[in-house]
């Protein structure tokens, strides 16, 4: 009896202790939370920007709400969407819906948002229905620029798709590629910096080639570039020597490769010196900037394409608690890669829990590798490591390094097998 | 690889990472989109917790002082000795 009454005032003394803990670790977490309800973090693209936030901030799911609000139901990647042009993979190899199962606590809307509003801390929807948010992450992907080639509109249905996102329509764009006949011309035109994913026109320029050859067709390919050189330049130039010798000529800018004016109907381009060009299968990839949200939302600095951050948060410059991750941003030496989204967004995934817990922010490290193909058993790459600048106010590099221009065949192999492997481990975690 | 480069980076690799833990974690969070943690991952590229802390420690050596260009050569010649230990006792834990 006597241990029964013991056992029962520890028992007692145990309940209340435990009780008082709880109270108290509650009150402790709330404070830390700093908000009478649990924060509610809205993130806007889920794209590998929007993706990558997502599967980081789902670790602290218990502590605060997410919202994902995305406009398309299927995400179709940049990465890799050449060589479902150039016929090595089938479209549905880079199309993927996220595995909700892997998020219980998340909820997701599928709406476009048409702006944010700033100052009452909400996202507007298409249908005039507005979300409030504590922390909004924007990953919204690019838009372009309208007004810079005479003759030339982004949302002309008659021009070859520029796909160049994954709205755009691969399917219709490989269909025109594979109607063409023989002994064709073909015209890309290569934007000026910056641009999503710098090597990919030359990568597209190749993978092009490749597929018209398996098609017996002859062809001609000519890359007319607004720049006067190009990221791993040289081992594309290599490749095309070897793979696509008389099939792909480059020009530059200094060589009158900007092209100034376009006109569809009669199928050619001019430079800017008035001399013209005339091809079969005309493909314009337009110049770039952040996407519209950031317009619409007045979230730019005057005069600017791209959107400011602060490189430890990847806070938008002046405006509190709204962070911009990917191709939307300017992240001075990083390029615009799937790569650099990924490795930005955990950065800014794991600083935001930081703020929320109250916690310092991690001085970032970013990495970023960059794989491009010239055929579907050839590849390149190009790898560096970034961080801040001594005043902590920008990115930069650490030097930059590309494969060997003469890198043999098992190496472009080996390379073509590593970026299949990046990019299955990451659609595998992000989406799958 | 250039010279220019290659100096810049050897330069680098001595004041690169601070010894904070977290910026070791952001490292390894960064290995983590190709090579992912969880042992089902793709052939192609193989998931690190497959091996052993000193076999880790090893390759990366190895990797880092190896002139053959690789992806991981050039990735992991900008990290000092002291970091890939510190990235094995992360990824492994610090037996």
């Amino acid at each position: 009896m006597v241990i029964n009454k013991l056992s029962r005032r520890k028992f007692l003394s145990n309940f209340v202790g435990n009780l008082a803990f709880f109270f108290l670790a509650n009150t402790f977490l709330l404070k830390r939370l700093n908000a009478k309800t649990r924060p509610k973090i809205v993130i806007v693209g889920l794209g590998i920007g929007g993706a990558t936030c997502l599967q980081y901030l789902n670790k602290i799911s218990n502590l605060v709400d997410i919202i994902v609000v995305e406009k398309l139901n299927e995400y179709q990647t940049g990465a890799l969407s050449n060589l479902v042009i150039g016929n090595i993979l089938k479209r549905e190899k880079i199309c993927f819906k996220i595995n909700k199962n892997k998020y219980e606590k998340v909820k997701f809307i599928y709406e476009n948002v048409s702006a944010i509003d700033v100052k009452n801390k909400s996202v507007r929807f298409s249908k005039d229905l507005k979300m409030n948010y504590d922390f909004l992450i924007l990953s919204p992907g690019i838009s372009y620029k309208n007004d810079i080639l005479e003759g030339y509109s982004v949302t002309d249905q008659k021009n070859v798709p520029h796909c160049w996102d994954g709205e755009s329509n691969i399917i219709q764009f490989k269909k025109r590629l594979t109607d063409l006949e023989n002994n064709s011309k073909i015209i890309i035109s290569s934007p000026d910096y910056p641009y999503r994913c710098p090597p990919a026109p030359y990568e597209r320029a190749s993978l092009i080639a490749n597929y018209l050859k398996k098609l017996n067709k002859k062809a001609k390919i000519l890359i007319l570039d607004s720049k006067n050189s190009f990221t791993k330049q040289e081992n594309y130039f290599r490749e095309w020597e070897i793979n696509y010798s008389d099939v792909i000529e480059w020009i530059p800018r200094r060589k009158g490769g900007k092209v100034t004016f376009y006109d569809q109907k009669k199928n050619l381009v001019k430079n800017s010196d008035g001399q013209i060009f005339r091809g079969e299968f005309i493909h314009i990839i337009p110049e770039q900037k952040a996407a519209n949200i950031f317009y619409d939302s007045g979230l730019l600095n005057e005069g600017k394409d791209w959107c400011q951050i602060n490189p430890i948060s990847f806070e938008v410059d002046n405006f509190k608690d709204i962070y911009a991750v990917g191709d939307s941003i300017d992240a001075w030496a990083m390029p615009k890669s799937a790569f650099s989204a990924n490795s930005q967004a955990k950065v800014l995934a794991i600083n935001l829990i930081n703020k929320i817990l109250e916690k310092e922010y991690v001085d970032p490290v970013f990495l970023n590798t960059c794989y491009s193909f010239s055929k579907e058993d050839r590849a390149f790459s190009i790898s560096a490591w970034y961080r801040l600048n001594v005043k902590k106010d920008k990115i930069i590099s650490l030097g930059s390094i590309e494969s060997n221009v003469n890198a043999n065949n098992s190496d472009r192999k080996l390379e073509a097998e590593h970026a299949f492997g990046w990019y299955e481990t990451m659609v595998n975690d992000l989406f799958i | 690889m250039n010279k220019i480069s290659f100096y810049f980076i050897l330069f680098f690799s001595i004041s690169l990472f601070a010894d904070e833990d977290q910026t070791i974690n952001l490292i390894v969070e960064n290995c983590k989109s190709c090579h992912n943690l969880s042992i089902e991952t793709t052939k192609k590229i193989p998931s690190i917790n497959n091996l052993e802390k000193d076999e880790f420690v090893r390759i990366m050596k190895k990797y880092k002082n190896d002139r053959d260009n690789s992806v991981m050569n050039r990735i992991s010649k900008v990290l000092t000795n002291r970091d890939i230990l510190k990235m094995a006792d992360k990824i492994y834990g610090n037996k």
